[in-house]
C-alpha cells in the first residue's frame, strides 16, 4: 500500500510540471499589455514602453520561464504587476473565503445529494425517484449565475432572510460566517448535488442487487440500516470518485459565484487578473487551483484503499 | 447483461423508464414484446423522446429564426430601450433598444453551434488520441501525461485562460472549450480501448497477425462509438453552459453576436428592474441543455445499460 | 479632533442618539468605488480610481475648489518674483506624515520631481526648470527659464497624476516603478494590511492631520474627517451593489447605473443625486494615420451621421436629465464652453450625405477595425452603437470586442489596421479635465506626439498656443472658440456627447458633495 501511495505521489510531479509549462506559455502568448493598463488613459506611447521595460515584459520566453519555474519551486509566485504585492500574499488574503465556500458547498451537497440518491435508489421507479432524478437533471441544466440571481432576489431582497453579498470571516463567529455563505453555496452546489445524487443512485442500485444485501435483508436488518450502513459503504468508491472529479466544476463555478455574491475569494481574483492581464497572479492562481485539484484526487485515490481494501493497483 | 436481482413482486413491464439511470434489463424474464413504431419508441424511451423533441424544436427555432416574426437582432434603437414585453416586443427590448425576442431566437444558433461543434470536435479528436494512446505505449505515456496535466486545470479556468489568448469569436470559443474537453473524452476512449484489447476476439485477431490499423478500425472503433456518443451529448450540454459562462464573465462570444450568454451578461446589471432580459435567454438555455441531457440519458439507457451504471 | 470638529459633528448628528455615534459601526463609512483599486501609486498609475483613493492619503500643496481655481492647501503662501521666474513656497506648520515625521520642504521637492516626470503640465514645467530646491525646512523654491503662469493650477489640479506630496524616501522611487510604502500626510491613513486588491481597501482617520480653517471646498479648505474608518468594498457587479445598498450592507455607492436609480429611489432609506456636475465627455477616437480616416472627409462623414442621442442613451439609459448633445469638445457649464463650428453635430443626421462623403474620400469597403473594450460599460455601449452606425453607412466593420488592457496596448500601435493597428477606439474624459487645453491631452493635435490617433492639425495647435498666451478670459474664450472650430473641422476626435452619472447613499449619511472625486472628508454617518 505504501509503495502504491509513493508511486501515486511521484506520478503527480510530471503532471504539475506540464501544468506549469502550459500555464506559463499560455499567458506568455496572451495579447494585451499590462503596461498600457498601468499607464492609464493619458499616457504617451513612450510611457508605455518605459513601463514595459521596467516590468521585464520585453525579455525572451525561455529566460522568463526558467526564472519563473525556479522561483515557483522555492514557493515564490512573484509580484503582481498591478498591486505590487507578492502573489503569495494576495492568494493568502483570499484563501479563506474560497475555502469556506467550497467546504460549505461540499457539506451541503453531500448532505443533500447522498440522501437524495439513496432514496431514489430505494424507491426506484416510483414518482419520488422520478422527481429526484428530474431535479438532478435540472441541476445540470440551469447555469450557476441564473440560480444565484434567483436566490439573491428571493431570499435576500424579497424575503430579507440572508445577506445579499459579501463575506464575514470565520473569526467573527460561525453564525455570521455561515449567513453569508448559504446562498452562494446553494447556487454553486446545484450542479454538484445533481452529479452526486445521480452517481449515488446508480451505485446504490448496483450494490442493492448484491448478495450480501440480500443476506442482510434476510437476516432481518432494518431498511435504514441496509441502505445507509451496508449498501452506502459499499457504494462509496464511485461516489468519492465523482466528488473528486466534480471538484473541478466547483472551482470553475466559484469563479462565477464569487462575482455574483461579491465574495472576495480566489475566483474573483482570477477573473480580475485575467481581465487586467496580471500575468503573475493568473499563473499563481491557475497553478494553485490545479495543484489543489491534483491533491484532492490523489487523496481520493488513496482513500480507495480505505473504502475498499480489495482494490490493489 | 449483469444478472439483475429484482425486488420481490417486481414486474419489469412496470418499470417506468422516466429519468431512470440504470434500468435493470430483465433478461432472466420472458422478453417483453417491443411495440413497433413511433408510439412504441416514445413509450419505451420517453426520456429520449422528450429530449429529442425539445432539441428538435430548438433546432427548428435556430434554423427558421428569420421567418419566426423576428426583426434584425442587432438593430439598435436607443430611444426605445428597456421596453417591457408587449404585443410589439414579445420579450421586451434591451438596454440598447434591441428586440429581445429576435435576439433570443437567433441566440439559439450560437448555443447549438457551439454545443454541437464542441461535441463533434472533442469526440473526433478524443477518439483519435484515445485509440492511438490505447495502442501505443510510448504515445500513451507522453500524451496521457499531457492530458492529465490539462485535466488538472479546471475546465472553465482553462477555457477562460485560452480565451484570454485570442479575440472573442464563436470559432475561438469552440476551440477553447474543445481543448478543455478533449482530455476527458480521450481518457474515456482510452479506457474503453484498453478493456477491449483484453477481449478474446481482439486478442485472437492480434494472435492471427492482423495489422494494428485494421484491428483499430474494425474491432475497436465500432465498440467505442456507443459510449462516445453518450459522452458527446454531455460534452454538448456542458459546452453550451460553458459558452454562457464565458460570455457572462466577458470572455466569450463577441457581443455583437447575440448569444444567450451575451444577452444574459448584458442584462445582468438590470436583473432587478428588467428581469425579462435575463429571464428569456435563461429559460431557453436551460431547456436546451435539459433536452440534450435527457437525450443523453435516454441514449445511454438504450445503448448500454451497463454503461449507465458506470457513468 | 478639535472642539470645532466635535461641535460640527454634534450638529450634523443632532437628531441621533449620542450613544450611537460612539458605535464603531456608525463611525465606519462603507463605500463602493467605481472600480477596483488594483494598484496604489497616484503618479505611476493614472486611473481615476487610484486618484480617488489617493486624495484620502496624500495631500497637495494647492487644491482646486469647485470653480477649479487653485487654493492653498499644504502651502501657507507663495511668492513669485516680478519676472515670473522664481517661485517660493512656504509650508504651513503642523503638517505631519502618517509615520509622525514632519513634512519638510525636501519631501515636497522630491515629490514634485517625481510628479513632473509623469504629468503633462509637470513635463512643461520640467522643460522650463532651472532649479528646484529646499531653502529651509518649510520653504522651497522653483526657478524657471521663462514664466509659467499656470503653476498653481498645475500643483492643485484634480486630474491625474496630481502633485501629491510624499516623504522624500518614497518619492525617490523611479516614476516608472510603483511605490511600495503608502505614507502620506492626508486626512486618512492607508491600512495596508487590510488591503485586498480587487475586493477591499481601508482608510483610517489620521489623528495627526490638522485641517485648514476655511470650510472644505473640493480639494481646497479644511478636510475635516467625521468618521473613524472608510472602507472601500469593490463590487464588479452593479446588481450586487444595488442590492447591498438597498439592504444597508453598504452606505455609499459611487456610480450606480442610471437604470437602477428608480428602484433605489423607491427605497426610503436611499438618497440619489448627480455625482459630478462637470460630468464626462465621451470620445470616439479616429486613427488619423491610415485610411479611411486619414482623409478628413471620412472623419467628417462620421460626424454628419452619428447620433449623439444614441450614444448617450446607450450609456445613461432613459433619463434625459443625464446627458446633453455636445457639439464641441469642452465641458458644458464651464467658462470656456463653446459650440463654435458645431453645426455638423446638430440637427437631423445625414446618412446619405455621409455615404457620399465617404465615397469621395475613396472608401472602397476596406475593413474598419473598431476596438471596443467590453469590461467598461461606457466603451462597450459606444462600441455597440458605432458598429450599428458603420453598418448603416455601408462600411465593412471588423469589430474587435476585447478588454480595456488590450485596447490600451493596441491603440498605441501606429501600424496599419491590418497589421495590428486600429481605426477606431473609445474612451471618455472627466469633464473636470476638459475645461481647458492644459489638462486636456486628447484635444492636442501635434501629430506623432499627440494622444492615440495622432491628429496633426496645425490650425488647432496654433489656437492652443494662443490660449496659453491669453492675457485674460475674453482672449482665452476667443482662442478656445477657434480651437473648437478647427478641431471639429478637422475632427481631432468625434465627441459622443456629454453625460452625467449618479451617486447614491443611505439617508443616514450626510455631507456628500457634488464633485469629480468622491470626497470622504466632511461626510458623516449617524
Amino acid at each position: 500500500m505504501w509503495a502504491y501511495i509513493v508511486r501515486r505521489v511521484v506520478a503527480t510531479i510530471p503532471v504539475m510540471a506540464i501544468v506549469a509549462l502550459f500555464v506559463f506559455s499560455l499567458l506568455y502568448l496572451a495579447p494585451g499589455d499590462p503596461a498600457a493598463v498601468i499607464a492609464g488613459d493619458q499616457a504617451t506611447p513612450e510611457d508605455v514602453e518605459r513601463i514595459r521595460a521596467s516590468l521585464g515584459l520585453d525579455r525572451p520566453f525561455l529566460v522568463r520561464f526558467g526564472e519563473w519555474a525556479f522561483r515557483i519551486v522555492q514557493g515564490d509566485l512573484g509580484v503582481s504587476i498591478f498591486t505590487n504585492l507578492p502573489v503569495v500574499t494576495m492568494i493568502k488574503q483570499r484563501v479563506e473565503p474560497t475555502l469556506s465556500l467550497m467546504v460549505v458547498t461540499l457539506c451541503l451537497a453531500l448532505s443533500i445529494a447522498i440522501p437524495m440518491g439513496v432514496i431514489a435508489a430505494w424507491k426506484q421507479g416510483t414518482t419520488i425517484d422520478r422527481i429526484v432524478m428530474g431535479v438532478a437533471v435540472l441541476g445540470f441544466s440551469v447555469p450557476v449565475f441564473v440560480v444565484g440571481y434567483l436566490l439573491a432576489y428571493t431570499f435576500a431582497l424579497e424575503l430579507d432572510w440572508l445577506p445579499v453579498q459579501g463575506y464575514t470571516p470565520l473569526s467573527e463567529g460561525i453564525p455570521y460566517w455561515l449567513e453569508n455563505l448559504i446562498l452562494p453555496a446553494v447556487a454553486l452546489g446545484g450542479v454538484y448535488i445533481a452529479l452526486i445524487a445521480r452517481i449515488t443512485r446508480a451505485s446504490m442500485l448496483e450494490v442493492l442487487s448484491q448478495d450480501y444485501v440480500r443476506t442482510a435483508r434476510a437476516k432481518g436488518a432494518g431498511q435504514t440500516s441496509i441502505l445507509f450502513v451496508h449498501a452506502l459503504k459499499n457504494a462509496a468508491v464511485p461516489i468519492v470518485t465523482v466528488v473528486g472529479i466534480g471538484f473541478a466544476g466547483l472551482i470553475g463555478g466559484a469563479v462565477v459565484t464569487e462575482s455574483v455574491f461579491a465574495i472576495p475569494g480566489l475566483g474573483r481574483l482570477t477573473v480580475d487578473a485575467i481581465l487586467r492581464r496580471d500575468y503573475p497572479v493568473i499563473q499563481g492562481v491557475v497553478l494553485l487551483f490545479s495543484f489543489v485539484y491534483v491533491i484532492v484526487n490523489l487523496a481520493i485515490d488513496i482513500l480507495y484503499t480505505v473504502f475498499d481494501p480489495r482494490i490493489r493497483y | 447483461m449483469s444478472a439483475t436481482a429484482l425486488p420481490p413482486g417486481f414486474d419489469p413491464a412496470q418499470i417506468p423508464p422516466g429519468l431512470a439511470i440504470a434500468q435493470p434489463m430483465p433478461d432472466v424474464l420472458p422478453p417483453v414484446k417491443p411495440r413497433k413504431g413511433f408510439i412504441g419508441f416514445v413509450r419505451r424511451h420517453p426520456t429520449m423522446a422528450i429530449g429529442g423533441f425539445l432539441l428538435l424544436l430548438m433546432l427548428c427555432i435556430a434554423i427558421f429564426a428569420p421567418y419566426l416574426f423576428t426583426k434584425d437582432p442587432t438593430a439598435l434603437a436607443p430611444a426605445l430601450r428597456t421596453r417591457e414585453p408587449s404585443a410589439r416586443w414579445w420579450f421586451g427590448t434591451d438596454m440598447l433598444g434591441r428586440d429581445v425576442y429576435s435576439r433570443v431566437l437567433y441566440g439559439a444558433r450560437v448555443s447549438l453551434l457551439v454545443g454541437f461543434s464542441v461535441a463533434i470536435l472533442a469526440s473526433v479528436i478524443g477518439l483519435f488520441i484515445g485509440i492511438v494512446a490505447g495502442f501505443n505505449r510510448v504515445v500513451d505515456s507522453i500524451v496521457m501525461r499531457v492530458m492529465d496535466g490539462l485535466m488538472s486545470i479546471p475546465s472553465i479556468l482553462l477555457a477562460i485562460a485560452l480565451m484570454a489568448l485570442t479575440r472573442g469569436s464563436v470559432q475561438n470559443v469552440i476551440i477553447a472549450i474543445t481543448i478543455a474537453d478533449v482530455p476527458r473524452v480521450s481518457r474515456l476512449v482510452r479506457g474503453v480501448v484498453l478493456s477491449l484489447r483484453e477481449q478474446p476476439y481482439v486478442e485472437a485477431a492480434v494472435a492471427a497477425g492482423t495489422r494494428t490499423p485494421v484491428i483499430m478500425f474494425k474491432h475497436i472503433l465500432p465498440n467505442t462509438l456507443a459510449p462516445l456518443t453518450v459522452q458527446a451529448t454531455y460534452v454538448c450540454a456542458a459546452a453550451m453552459i460553458t459558452e454562457a459562462i464565458l460570455s457572462f464573465i466577458g470572455a466569450g462570444t463577441p457581443p455583437i453576436i447575440p448569444s444567450w450568454g451575451n444577452i444574459m451578461a448584458e442584462g445582468r446589471a438590470l436583473w432587478q428592474v428588467k428581469p425579462y432580459i435575463v429571464f428569456f435567454p435563461a429559460i431557453f438555455l436551460s431547456i436546451t441543455v435539459l433536452a440534450v441531457n435527457l437525450l443523453g440519458d435516454g441514449l445511454r439507457d438504450a445503448i448500454d445499460p451497463r454503461l449507465a451504471k458506470r457513468l | 479632533m478639535n472642539r470645532r470638529d466635535v461641535l460640527a459633528l454634534g450638529a450634523a448628528s443632532a437628531f441621533s442618539a449620542p450613544a450611537l455615534a460612539q458605535n464603531a459601526a456608525a463611525r465606519t463609512l462603507r463605500f463602493v468605488p467605481q472600480a477596483n483599486l488594483a494598484n496604489f501609486d497616484p503618479i505611476w498609475g493614472t486611473q481615476y480610481v487610484v486618484r480617488n483613493a489617493s486624495v484620502n492619503v496624500w495631500d497637495t500643496l494647492y487644491g482646486v475648489d469647485s470653480d477649479l481655481m487653485p487654493q492653498r492647501q499644504m502651502a501657507e503662501g507663495e511668492e513669485v518674483s516680478s519676472d515670473g521666474l522664481t517661485w517660493t513656497f512656504k509650508l504651513r506648520s503642523g503638517l505631519k506624515f502618517h509615520d509622525n515625521e514632519p513634512v519638510l520642504a525636501k519631501d515636497c521637492v522630491q515629490s514634485l520631481k517625481r510628479w513632473m516626470a509623469r504629468d503633462t503640465m509637470g513635463l512643461m514645467i520640467r522643460d522650463l526648470l532651472v532649479d528646484i530646491s529646499a531653502v529651509d525646512d518649510r520653504t522651497f523654491k522653483i526657478v524657471l527659464r521663462s514664466p509659467y503662469p499656470k503653476m498653481l493650477y498645475a500643483l492643485g489640479k484634480n486630474n491625474s497624476p496630481m502633485a501629491f506630496i510624499m516623504p522624500e524616501r518614497i518619492a525617490r522611487t523611479d516614476p516608472f516603478q510603483q511605490i511600495s510604502e503608502y505614507i502620506g500626510s492626508g486626512p486618512f491613513r492607508f491600512v495596508r494590511n487590510e488591503w485586498v486588491p480587487g475586493a477591499k481597501a481601508v482608510f483610517q482617520k489620521f489623528d495627526g492631520y490638522v485641517p485648514r480653517d476655511e470650510p472644505a471646498n473640493w480639494l481646497a479648505g479644511g478636510k475635516r474627517v467625521l468618521i473613524d474608518r472608510l472602507e472601500w468594498t469593490v463590487m464588479p457587479d452593479p446588481a450586487t451593489a444595488a442590492a447591498a445598498l438597498q439592504s444597508g450592507e453598504v452606505d455609499w455607492w459611487e456610480n450606480p447605473l442610471s437604470d437602477l436609480i428608480p428602484v433605489l429611489r423607491r427605497n426610503r432609506n436611499i438618497r440619489t443625486d448627480i455625482a459630478d456636475p462637470l460630468g464626462n465627455i465621451g470620445t470616439m477616437r479616429l486613427n488619423h494615420l491610415h485610411p479611411p480616416f486619414n482623409d478628413v472627409r471620412a472623419r467628417r462623414a462620421l460626424l454628419m451621421a452619428m447620433s449623439q442621442e444614441d450614444y448617450m442613451r446607450a450609456v445613461v439609459g432613459s433619463d434625459d436629465n443625464l446627458w446633453k448633445a455636445l457639439p464641441g469638445f469642452f465641458t458644458p457649464g464651464t467658462s470656456l464652453y463653446t459650440e463654435e463650428g458645431g453645426e455638423v453635430l446638430k440637427g437631423p443626421r445625414d446618412l446619405e450625405g455621409a455615404k457620399r462623403l465617404l465615397r469621395e474620400a475613396g472608401y472602397t469597403n476596406q475593413p474598419v477595425v473598431v476596438l471596443a473594450a467590453q469590461d467598461q460599460p461606457i466603451t462597450k455601449a459606444f462600441g455597440d452603437v458605432t458598429a450599428d452606425l458603420l453598418k448603416r453607412l455601408g462600411m465593412n466593420v471588423d469589430f474587435v470586442a476585447t478588454d480595456w488592457g488590450t485596447v490600451g496596448q493596441r491603440r498605441a500601435v501606429k501600424a496599419p489596421p491590418a497589421q495590428g493597428g486600429w481605426n477606431i477606439f473609445f474612451s471618455w474624459h472627466a469633464g473636470a479635465d476638459c475645461t481647458n487645453p492644459a489638462a486636456y491631452q486628447a484635444i492636442r493635435a501635434t501629430g506623432d506626439g499627440a494622444w492615440f490617433g495622432w491628429p496633426n492639425i496645425p490650425e488647432a495647435e496654433a489656437k492652443v498656443a494662443e490660449w496659453y498666451a491669453a492675457p485674460n478670459l475674453d482672449a482665452e474664450k476667443a482662442a478656445i472658440r477657434g480651437l473648437n472650430r478647427a478641431s471639429l473641422e478637422h475632427v481631432t476626435y468625434a465627441p459622443t456627447g456629454f453625460f452625467l452619472g449618479y451617486t447614491a447613499w443611505r439617508s443616514n449619511i450626510s455631507g456628500i458633495v457634488k464633485a469629480p472625486v468622491p470626497f470622504a472628508w466632511g461626510v458623516s454617518k449617524s
